[in-house]
């Protein structure tokens, strides 16, 4: 889960790392302006990259025109993310700009803290660039840093008397924020030293695991939580994210109930392949309750672009008997018209056939259009039938 | 002997209690797995399918020293705890059913468990099955039958497709290993690659990986090195940029973690490209020519 700029330097500051003086400001707080002291540099609130491109960073001089370049930036659109709050933060005289950050390292599977004295540059063009100018320093999961490696970083760094200091403490404490909230990545760039010895994290980007928040309620003080950060929600998005369903819309017609991630991202391949459209990509696996089930199938079939759903279980963790029971009431209590072609195997499956099969005696004419095949049709047959039924429909 | 689990190999189920790990208890143990033991803290004295239940794995593994296979069900905010205790007692190989463990336990539970030469399978895996032999997890037995092929793959689902596909046309499964679908793995690949490539009841493997992380290119040299065929089959094309596809971390950032770069990579090292589940059988057999 990325944090703000504005978040993660709030988690910097309660952690002593030093940050300048700065504002939140969005179009109803313009009056926390007078807490700030000019020049200030202005910067829109987004994920994204490239902000200075898209003049998303200024500079004011005196609050008239501090308030026009903010009223420029809120609701501008950067990288489907809308403005909705700017950073006032007191602009300060930089001599040095430095590189540091520390991540997982998924290759080693270790932390690594990544230093740099060409700040100020997108890590990957340094990396591009001037390989040779990266110090990477790896520690093993759960170890402490002892101050003689932060030193021996920031000396690294190019760092020397008073600030040979200064630069270990700044060290220290993001591996500590690292460690002490899970972060996935917590990256300070620029690292900026100004005149007279002076240290601050000019810019801020914190990554934390979303699987680890639980044990973080204290992030819930600063006003971090749980967020969509990944461009803007469609509606049946939002809806799906209301119900806990992971669900993307893409673009075509062919609804997608499909299992768990693995065979959803699978599926939807598939109908490619065979030149079929899918509408969704969904994650319909790791047991869901009967409920979500109902809501997973309401999202599929309330989407008016769905002309056929592909539907597909192969229980492990999840039950083919609690599967076919939600489609079941679904199909009874919302009577769709739209076809279902569908598979069912694995755990349970047995008593899910049974339960399938009563459901159609007792009512032929509403699962008319409902075909379940079963462990021996290859579940590509079933994704070339849907595709067809689709076409159909037109 | 098969990779990892076998018939006679004692197996204890960490969790035990839990409602989906008592239910699949029953299936591993109508499968035949060696099950002697359950662990959940607290609940000792209680029988579930008639496996005593221990509150610790150390009184479990005083009763049945010669228990070496464990799988987890503990909740996610319990694994990391559950699989140090597993280590500790001396298990070695940990099976984890949990999903979405916490990045730094599993860097950690990962950690240790390699200094101490332990295999960690997951997190997020539906688990390992030799057919015929033993299951360890949740994977629907149907799904597999005996055979002289290897699989490995990331996902639950996209696992128990292979098999289908491969039964569909008459080959069988060796072992089926889930890698699972967390973002961080015990074991990745190129591991178990190898012990297929050793394995004498291995003729080819069949690998798939998806979308996300790099563990698929990682392994890709070492295919150039093995003596058995690998078919790969890479998920994800489809996939939009920038969205998270699930919680599984499949998501496409920038060129790193695409179908194209994975499929490029196990290609040039002389992977077979499966693009539908459905090819795989007829790819299998292909390399393998007259061998069979």
């Amino acid at each position: 889960m990325r944090l703000y700029e504005y978040e993660a330097k709030g988690l910097f500051r309660r952690h002593m790392l030093p940050v300048p003086n700065s504002v939140v400001v969005d179009e109803n707080s313009l009056c926390e302006l007078y807490k700030v002291i000019y020049p200030v540099v202005i910067k829109a609130q987004t994920f994204a990259g490239g902000r200075g491109k898209a003049g998303l960073v200024q500079f004011a001089t005196q609050r008239g025109e501090a308030e026009e370049k903010i009223a420029g930036m809120l609701g501008k659109k950067h990288a489907g993310h809308t403005v909705d709050k700017v950073l006032v933060e007191a602009k300060v005289s930089v001599e040095r700009e430095l590189y540091l950050a520390v991540v997982v390292d998924r290759l080693e599977h270790r932390p690594m803290i990544i230093a740099s004295q060409r700040g100020g540059m997108d890590i990957e063009e340094i990396a591009r660039k001037e390989p040779d100018a990266i110090l990477k320093y790896y520690l093993n999961p759960g170890a402490d840093l002892h101050a003689f490696m932060a030193r021996n970083i920031a000396s690294g760094l190019g760092l020397s008397g008073v600030l040979l200091a200064s630069g270990a403490h700044i060290i220290n404490k993001l591996y500590d924020i690292f460690r002490g909230y899970d972060c996935k990545v917590a990256e300070i760039n620029p690292l900026v030293i100004c005149g007279g010895g002076t240290v601050y994290a000019l810019d801020a980007k914190v990554d934390l695991d979303e699987d680890a928040m639980f044990r973080h309620p204290q992030l819930r003080e600063l006003g971090i939580v749980a967020r969509h950060e990944v461009g803007e929600l469609t509606e049946r998005e939002k809806i799906a994210k209301q119900a806990g369903i992971p669900y993307v819309d893409l673009d075509g017609d062919i609804g997608v109930f499909p299992g768990g991630a693995g065979f959803g991202i699978a599926a939807i391949d598939l109908i490619q392949h065979y030149g079929g459209r899918p509408a969704n990509f969904m994650d319909s696996g790791g047991a869901p309750t009967q409920e979500k089930l109902r809501a997973m199938l309401s999202l599929l079939l309330d989407n008016p672009r769905v002309k056929a759903i592909f539907g597909a279980r192969f229980g492990g963790i999840s039950r083919c008997d609690d599967w076919a029971k939600a489609v079941v009431k679904y199909v009874v209590e919302n009577r769709p018209q739209k076809p279902m072609i569908m598979r069912m195997a694995g755990n349970m499956e047995e008593q899910g056939r049974k339960i399938l099969e009563q459901a159609k005696a007792e009512n032929p004419e509403l699962f008319s259009k409902i075909k379940v095949y079963a462990y021996d049709t290859p579940i590509e047959h079933v994704i070339e039938e849907t595709i067809r039924a689709a076409q159909t429909q037109d | 002997m098969a990779i990892i689990v076998d018939k006679d190999i004692p197996t204890i189920v960490q969790g035990i209690t839990g409602a989906n790990a008592s239910l699949h208890t029953r299936f591993m143990l109508q499968y035949g797995t060696k099950i002697v033991g359950g662990v959940t803290p607290g609940k000792s004295g209680q029988n579930v399918e008639g496996i005593p239940v221990y509150d610790t794995v150390q009184d479990c593994l005083a009763q049945h020293p010669e228990a070496n296979v464990s799988s987890v069900w503990a909740p996610p905010r319990f694994a990391k705890d559950a699989i140090l205790e597993a280590i500790e007692a001396g298990i070695k190989s940990i099976i984890v059913i949990t999903e979405r463990i916490p990045v730094h336990d599993m860097l950690y539970a990962r950690h240790v468990a390699k200094s101490k030469g332990v295999m960690i399978i997951g997190g997020n895996t539906p688990g390992i099955i030799s057919p015929g032999k033993a299951l360890v997890g949740m994977l629907p037995k149907i799904a597999f039958q005996p055979g002289r092929i290897g699989t490995v793959a990331r996902s639950g689902a996209v696992t128990y497709y292979i098999a289908n596909s491969l039964n569909l046309a008459d080959l069988g499964e060796s072992t089926s290993v889930g890698l699972g679908g967390d973002p961080i793995l015990g074991t990745n690949f190129e591991e178990i690659l190898n012990l297929f490539d050793k394995d004498s009841e291995t003729d080819a493997v069949v690998m798939a990986g998806e979308i996300g992380g790099v563990y698929e290119e990682l392994a890709a040299p070492f295919i150039s090195t093995m003596s058995k065929p690998v078919v790969a089959y890479i998920t994800g094309k489809a996939a939009p940029q920038g969205k998270r596809l699930g919680h599984a971390g499949a998501i496409i950032e920038g060129s790193m973690g695409t179908a194209a770069s994975k499929i490029d990579a196990l290609e040039k090292n002389g992977a077979i490209i499966a693009e539908t589940l459905s090819q795989i059988p007829a790819l299998v057999k292909k390399a393998l020519g007259g061998a069979r």
